[in-house]
């Protein structure tokens, strides 16, 4: 039995396979999460619901089977997606969905909140997570640990707490900063230089880039080069969808909030989330 | 396959129209001659699938060097066959070079293959 998705070189079948570790992982994260929104006000419950809860479907979805099997070991252009949807979608979703009382404990003058203030610094979580990125995308560390079981589980740990780590200066209320809308449109453009660039890296390679998605079982009845090119367009154009997206968001609220129009929810700045610092 | 054919369409005319790449099935009862050629084309219609008898096959292995291939006899409707996977590389003088084990890349075969066939061109 296999605990977590990992390349294992045997040709692919449409055979529903069980992957205890995927489930022990997602029972932990879904409990964590519980735990955050429990005691909630109606309204932040629902909110903690949708938001969360959407996040933690997209992230079992993402890393179980067929999605997860088929991005370990076959398909380079799911792995790509598994990425995106990982370090992109779910980190942000999961963040915006804690209710303020949470944030509350994370602005108090304690060392560990101290510590996590430092850590959660935009010139920290920005480069931090582009380290990340880089890393988990390295040849050499792919190929290396996408054939082993805890090495492919590392790399989904990394695009999920990277993640985490990316989105918190712009959707976490905690630690407050003075970056404001411009600040955040910076570093979000900052954040996605890597991805891109792996991204353009990934549609203009003329030979396969990972040995295990090369030498892996064919499947689906497309060369190794044209799936590659496939994800080289998904973290293209799908991780410039989203970083665009995010900075037309901050752009037109900041942008309505100068005319006076009341900001509304914006990621970030949400009234009933803001926490002074001490 | 994929990856040998994939390397080929990336190398110079003058190179891979003196390269021929045969395939040699262990499992003649399966890969009957239309399924080979089948399967072959989904690569490269260049490719060459040869086939023959149990006995012939398993000459051809051990001419070759290479452990005979062995049919898992636990099942009987879904058997698998245990066989080597090696590419083995002859050049234009008759001589065996080099045994690519699984795993070698396309980089590689772009790289080999120019020079495999300028040594077989330069000897006597």
């Amino acid at each position: 039995m296999s605990w977590w998705c990992s390349a294992t070189g045997q040709a692919w079948e449409w055979t529903w396979r069980a992957y205890p570790g995927v489930w022990l992982f997602m029972l932990a994260l879904a409990g964590g999460y519980l735990w955050a929104v429990q005691g909630s006000r109606p309204v932040e419950a629902r909110r903690g619901a949708l938001l969360g809860g959407s996040a933690l479907l997209l992230i079992w979805v993402l890393l179980d089977w067929p999605v997860g099997a088929l991005g370990a070991g076959y398909l380079v252009s799911v792995h790509a997606l598994q990425f995106l949807g990982l370090a992109f979608v779910a980190p942000p979703l999961l963040l915006a969905g804690i209710p303020a009382r949470r944030w509350a404990a994370l602005a108090g003058s304690t060392r560990a909140a101290a510590g996590f203030r430092i850590v959660a610094h935009p010139l920290v979580a920005g480069p931090a997570f582009n380290l990340i990125v880089l890393t988990t995308h390295l040849p050499s560390v792919v190929d290396d640990l996408m054939v082993r079981e805890l090495g492919a589980f590392l790399i989904d740990l990394a695009w999920v707490a990277g993640g985490l780590l990316f989105w918190w200066p712009i959707v976490a209320p905690v630690p407050a900063r003075a970056a404001g809308p411009l600040g955040k449109i910076a570093y979000l453009f900052a954040g996605s230089l890597i991805h891109t660039a792996l991204g353009i890296w990934l549609l203009l390679s003329r030979a396969p880039v990972y040995a295990v998605y090369e030498l892996a079982p064919p499947i689906g009845g497309r060369s190794v080069l044209v799936d590659q090119g496939i994800a080289g367009g998904v973290m293209e154009l799908g991780g410039g969808v989203i970083i665009i997206g995010a900075i037309a968001v901050l752009f037109f609220r900041w942008a309505g909030a100068e005319d006076g129009t009341p900001a509304g929810a914006v990621p970030g700045t949400l009234p009933a989330a803001r926490v002074r610092e001490p | 396959m994929a990856n040998l054919a994939a390397a080929l369409d990336r190398l110079p005319l003058e190179v891979t129209r003196d390269v021929r790449v045969v395939f040699v099935t262990t499992d003649p009862a399966r890969d009957t001659p239309v399924r080979i050629r089948e399967w072959l084309d989904a690569y490269d219609p260049r490719f060459i699938g040869l086939t023959g008898t149990d006995e012939e096959l398993t000459s051809a292995q051990v001419a070759a060097g290479l452990v005979p291939a062995a049919r898992d006899s636990s099942s009987t409707a879904e058997y698998a066959v245990g066989h080597a996977a090696q590419v083995l590389s002859y050049t234009a003088d008759n001589l065996g070079r080099v045994h690519y084990p699984f795993g070698t890349r396309q980089t590689d075969w772009t790289h080999d293959i120019p020079l495999l066939h300028a040594v077989g061109r330069a000897a006597p």
